[in-house]
């Protein structure tokens, strides 16, 4: 009898913490149709065949540890096995988390700069190759040096400089993940099939994205 | 009294597993198998078996639950499902990681609230365990009966 009482409270805090915290509609899977305030991302962040039925959208921050190792151990099999050979669209997408990262909108900057010259690839796969060594003093420049040849750095130093476009570009992805897909955290996956948003946030390993990506293609 | 909190508690439990099933199954498995990732406890392989059956099984306890067949048996299960989930989320939250709980579905990140809330449902559980093993005791009435004859 006396331990049942004690039990009681337990049951009701229970029922009420579930209650008070169970998320009515859970921001971070919402899964609903294509917004037609969907932002349209800029073309050099795109690849992959434009008309694939199912679009693998990705929102980064250049100086989040995760996404380095989602685009060092998974993007590069994503590529490869997916978007080159056409079955899937790829788009990334910038959510510098400024709070947190201080260089990861300069990084942004960088990497889109380098987008507007053709260069968009290379720099990005730089950048989060050695994000351990720019994210401790913010001189992203010397590690783009290494790989952009000197006349396409030239031009995306004075890009970074004084181009407003790099921004609008930045808050148009911010936008998009703030009003539309809800993203709680980096990295996050956005796949898009059938007119749906599946907002799916984790750094998941390969072999899972291949599982689920296989069943959506064949649906 | 201990009639009535078995049931109570049973239903409680029974209602919590049917929510956190729901709210997983209604997610496409692959936001599931993300928080399972994010717990580091699950090798690479058995991330999409987990992620696909957990919330159908728990959705089965659940109505077990409801329903009241093999009860002690079912909150015997329930008791070592949450004792589980309860000892990977203080490891996870002892080891720092910022992330989501995944208990009742995506967007909850885990911290105090998410532990207080799960241990409750776990000392229930225990609770509604240890009362359904003990033997049923004999109604006062059927008491005096007893000592007439």
């Amino acid at each position: 009898m006396r331990i049942s009482l004690l039990f009681l409270p337990a049951c009701l805090i229970s029922g009420l913490v579930l209650f008070a915290q169970t998320p009515a509609a859970p921001k971070a899977a919402t899964v609903k149709p294509v917004s037609t305030k969907a932002a349209a991302p800029v073309n050099y962040k795109e690849m992959g065949n434009p008309s694939a039925r199912v679009t693998f959208e990705a929102y980064t921050d250049y100086e989040c540890p995760h996404c380095a190792i989602f685009f060092r151990d998974v993007m590069p099999q994503i590529m490869a096995q997916y978007v080159e050979t056409g079955k899937v669209k790829f788009v990334h997408r910038d959510f510098p988390l400024n709070q947190i990262h201080q260089w990861a909108q300069l990084a942004a900057r960088y990497a889109n700069a380098a987008g507007e010259i053709g260069q968009y690839d290379l720099a990005v796969n730089q950048i989060f190759k050695t994000q351990d060594s720019w994210s401790r003093t913010g001189n992203i420049e010397a590690e783009l040096v290494k790989v952009l040849p000197p006349g396409a750095m030239q031009k995306v130093r004075e890009l970074v400089k004084s181009d407003p476009n790099l921004d609008a570009s930045i808050k148009k992805d911010v936008d998009m993940a703030m009003n539309v897909d809800h993203v709680p955290s980096t990295p996050t996956v956005v796949i898009v099939s059938k007119g749906k948003r599946e907002v799916i946030s984790s750094a998941l390993p390969f072999s899972v994205w291949k599982s689920y990506l296989d069943k959506k293609l064949a649906e | 009294m201990k009639t009535k909190f078995l049931i109570a508690g049973r239903l409680a439990l029974g209602l919590i597993f049917v929510v956190a099933a729901y709210a997983k199954l209604k997610a496409p498995w692959l936001v599931f198998a993300g928080s399972l990732n994010d717990f580091g406890i699950l090798p690479e392989s058995w991330l999409e078996p987990v992620a696909r059956t957990l919330p159908w099984a728990e959705l089965a306890l659940g109505l077990a639950l409801i329903s009241g067949i093999w009860q002690r048996w079912f909150a015997l299960i329930a008791a070592l499902i949450l004792g589980l989930f309860f000892s990977v989320m203080v490891r996870s939250y002892a080891m720092g990681l910022k992330i989501d709980c995944g208990c009742f579905g995506p967007g909850e990140q885990l911290g105090p609230i998410t532990l207080l809330r799960d241990f409750s449902m776990l000392a229930l559980a225990i609770a509604v365990t240890i009362f359904s093993f003990r033997k049923p005791q004999i109604p006062a009435d059927a008491e005096a009966e007893i000592a007439v004859a």
